[in-house]
């Protein structure tokens, strides 16, 4: 018995990778139409996936690691059909509380330093994401509206903190950024890259998604996570109390936001820069729904997400196609999840009748 | 004399199952035609196609000896034929009146004319012998008064073949028998009816035909006159059943359970308890007869702590339990069969064994340390899905796969299995077949005789009388009858359901 539990993992997993590629191949080819009518090259996108994918390996890599993590925070609620459409801000505030903790250590900080600073962030996010869960619980506010916007709250909060509190009184540019942290506390580049962009984030983001997915199909926790999403009455009348199990997830999801914006800080740009993040939350919704909600699924739907951010700066780089061309690619595969998803229910719901 | 429908040869495949595998039923012209089998045997299949809400694969339907194909009910109703669900088609907030007219109105100029379709209806409640006050909302209506709206709606169609989906399932012995008596009259008018039960004491009342179905095929036809009970059930079950449960004589024991004057608060569309005051023994089965919405749903959800008692006591085992967690509560050894499968007895999109596991999950040997042992979960699970007779290739398959009364034993076998003091069974064999129906009550005996309590509420007066050793009557939230086994007969029983008599109930003297 448990053999064929593992055979229809493993069935699932082909299956569900096989129709990640479907939806790419799809969304490319669609945009290469586009690219046609408007007068380029339709091939530029494989040239700039391909540039992405081989040369310029390194971009892909420093993008995959936030994507996957990104994705991963928006798995872990949904599993339980919470919508937390805030890990930007989340974001926010873990980079906030990554620079303020790493600008307050001594200047010889170690290891131990850096962990520190993961931590702060991680538990950062996670106190941000808990505030629209708690309104949830107590007000009956909707998670998706709260969410939503404090974004906005996150984003203006960390420029607040750029250009006011923590603003270098030393640098005259114009940028609203803090202190450049210690060199010890910068999180190491792959060896193996020379020097490029591409960072120790991706062993981070790879070890949590692991972590997810061993909490997702082995631990109780996920289980309750997995009932309350697909039966809250079910759980309910189990003695499960959801709300503690929303309060969880929402956690979780935040933490691992935090963690998003500490690999930002500490690998990227060294220093809180306001308005730094480039919708990284919103992208993992792509990446999450392409997955399946499953976060091994999310490794390869995020790895492929960094290529894709990757090859659009490849492209203006090369040529002179802008690089929202990776935005309409994400906007397809986004319609043709849901087009899958609706012909998916339709059936159902034919068959459903018919019988 | 002609047949009015004659279904020939009909085979409708799904992927996988095969639902209706070359089956023929004829119906004669102005009979009733019983059409019986358990659940999942084909019987709404193909009603469907002679509804015309599916196709068939293979197969014609005859109509008065012509051809027939319908693409949608409409067409069956303008060729005559009606249906009346299960569940009730109807819109609550409009009148009874405007629910009949829905979609064959009357017009004069832009407006409804009212007048002409009170006249005709009139003249249909007339012939017909249905009366129902046709300016009432439609949820001012009893059960049994929405059915005549039902049937009404049809008549007013013109239609002359009437298809009754399990009509007596959710009505009281006096307002089946009032059912019964009404399609003997419809019959004499001229209509046509096929009537689809699991009750075999009704068919043999009042059908003149019946056709019999098992897993896609017909199993038996005949005249009803030739037929009885053992032999129907054994053509529906495909072997003898005994209707028998077996069961040690009454010897209650301690006191498991005690509600004294327990209410719940008033919710949209249920009926709050009012001062209930019950006690239940080891080794007794208590029963709770009512017509559906009289607070059944309130006593099981506020002895398992789904609601909250607004005022008033519970016990288990003398120790009180009112305001503990459901989950405490659950440790303590209440388990609950609830009243609906889908909505919180089961996850559909969940796996068997995790289904089954709801209670357990978090304790030695299924998990340590909140790491859960899938080893150990599916090798309990498997020896459950044996145990209970669930037909499944395995454990790991989606609960949503399975039929209802399979579904249904994955709940009883999870509730069963924890060892409780105390079983709350609600409406434990809705829409389930004969075959499990009876399983699922002889495990309730087997709890009862090894000394557990159990509270047994259900819609089948049929079932509490078999099964219970008190049967207590609820009505409008309230106890409004006791009685130990045999002290009352189901009209007597009938009679407090509906409200028009009651005792004084008290415990303890």
């Amino acid at each position: 018995m448990e053999s064929s539990l593992w055979r229809k993992r493993i069935e699932g997993a082909v299956r569900a990778i096989g129709r990640q590629l479907c939806m790419m191949l799809v969304a490319i080819m669609i945009v290469m139409g586009f690219l046609a009518v408007s007068g380029y090259s339709p091939f530029i996108v494989w040239e700039g996936l391909g540039r992405a994918f081989t040369r310029d390996l390194a971009g892909t890599i420093r993008w995959a690691a936030p994507m996957i993590l990104s994705g991963v925070a928006i798995c872990i609620p949904f599993k339980a059909q919470v919508y937390n459409l805030g890990v930007d801000g989340q974001i926010y505030l873990g980079a906030i509380a990554a620079t303020a903790v790493a600008l307050a250590l001594p200047s010889d900080g170690s290891l131990a330093g850096l962990i520190l600073v993961f931590a702060a962030a991680a538990l950062a996010g996670a106190a941000f994401a808990m505030i629209p869960a708690i309104l949830n619980l107590y007000c009956n506010t909707d998670i998706v509206v709260t969410t939503l916007l404090l974004n906005f709250v996150g984003e203006y909060l960390t420029e607040f903190m750029a250009a006011e509190v923590m603003r270098d009184p030393e640098k005259l540019t114009q940028v609203n950024a803090s202190r450049t942290l210690p060199e010890s506390l910068w999180l190491p580049k792959l060896a193996a890259f020379g020097n490029s962009s591409a960072n120790v984030g991706i062993y981070i983001a790879l070890v949590i998604a692991l972590f997810v997915s061993f909490l997702f199909f082995k631990t109780t926790l996920g289980y309750e996570i997995k009932l309350v999403g697909s039966n809250a009455g079910f759980a309910r009348y189990g003695g499960i109390r959801s709300s503690k199990v929303l309060l969880k997830a929402m956690a979780l999801s935040g933490a691992v936001a935090g963690i998003i914006g500490a690999i930002e800080v500490t690998a990227t740009q060294h220093r809180l820069v306001a308005a730094f993040n480039p919708d990284i939350g919103f992208d993992g919704i792509v990446v999450a729904l392409l997955a399946n909600n499953n976060p091994l699924g999310v490794l390869i739907s995020g790895f492929f997400f960094g290529g894709l951010k990757n090859s659009g700066n490849v492209m203006e780089r090369v040529t002179e196609v802008p690089n929202i061309v990776t935005q309409i690619i994400m906007a397809i595969i986004i319609l043709t999840i849901s087009a899958n998803v609706t012909v998916r229910r339709r059936k159902r719901k034919k068959e459903a009748l018919s019988k | 004399m002609a047949f009015a429908i004659e279904l020939l040869n009909i085979t409708k495949r799904f992927p996988g199952v095969i639902a209706n595998n070359d089956v023929s039923v004829h119906v004669e012209e102005c009979e009733i035609h019983g059409l019986l089998g358990e659940n999942g045997a084909g019987k709404s299949t193909i009603m469907n196609i002679l509804y015309g809400m599916s196709r068939p694969d293979e197969g014609i339907v005859r109509l008065y000896g012509k051809e027939v194909e319908f693409h949608s009910p409409m067409d069956a109703i303008q060729q005559g034929i009606g249906m009346v669900h299960q569940h009730f088609k109807l819109m609550p907030d409009e009148t009874v009146l405007r629910n009949i007219i829905l979609g064959w109105t009357p017009k004069k100029g832009l407006s409804i004319d009212e007048k002409k379709a009170m006249e005709e209806i009139g003249v249909i409640m007339e012939q017909y012998g249905l009366k129902v006050n046709l300016k009432a909302k439609i949820h001012q209506l009893s059960v049994g008064e929405k059915q005549r709206v039902e049937i009404i709606k049809a008549l007013y169609r013109k239609v002359k073949i009437l298809i009754l989906d399990e009509p007596t399932a959710v009505l009281t012995p006096a307002e089946t028998d009032a059912l019964l008596e009404t399609m003997q009259r419809l019959k004499k008018q001229g209509c046509t009816i096929i009537f689809i039960t699991h009750k075999l004491r009704e068919v043999l009342a009042v059908t003149d035909h019946v056709t019999v179905m098992r897993k896609g095929v017909v199993t038996g036809t005949g005249l009803t006159s030739e037929m009885n009970v053992g032999k129907l059930s054994k053509l529906i079950v495909g072997k003898e059943v005994s209707m028998e449960i077996p069961m040690k004589s009454y010897q209650p024991g301690k006191k498991v359970l005690e509600m004294k004057q327990v209410s719940t608060a008033m919710r949209p569309g249920r009926m709050p308890l009012k001062e209930i005051s019950l006690e239940i023994h080891e080794g007794e089965i208590v029963g709770v007869a009512g017509v559906d919405g009289n607070g059944q749903s309130d006593l099981g959800e506020v002895i398992a702590g789904l609601i909250p008692a607004e005022s008033g006591n519970i016990l288990l085992d003398e120790e009180e339990i009112t305001k503990s967690s459901i989950r405490e509560r659950r440790q303590k050894g209440i388990a609950h069969v609830p009243e609906d499968r889908l909505k919180t007895g089961a996850a559909k999109d969940c796996t068997i064994s995790e289904n089954l596991i709801l209670n357990c999950y978090d304790q030695a040997p299924f998990s340590r340390r909140m790491v859960m042992d899938h080893k150990k979960i599916t090798r309990v699970s498997e020896e459950l899905c044996e145990k209970y007779l669930v037909k499944t290739p395995d454990s790991t398959y989606t609960i949503g796969t399975l039929s209802g009364g399979n579904m249904q034993k994955v709940v009883v076998a999870r509730e069963f299995s924890s060892s409780p003091r105390l079983l709350i069974a609600a409406q434990p064999t809705r829409g389930v077949d004969i075959g499990a129906t009876q399983y699922i009550r002889t495990k309730i005996a087997e709890l009862r005789d090894a000394g557990k309590g159990v509270l047994l509420i259900s819609a089948e007066l049929d079932e509490v009388m078999a099964m219970s050793d008190q049967i207590i009557v609820l009505y409008e939230g309230e106890i409004v009858a006791r009685f130990k086994r045999g002290e009352a007969d189901e009209y007597e029983i009938g009679e407090y359901m509906l409200g028009s008599k009651r005792q004084e109930v008290t415990y303890g003297e």
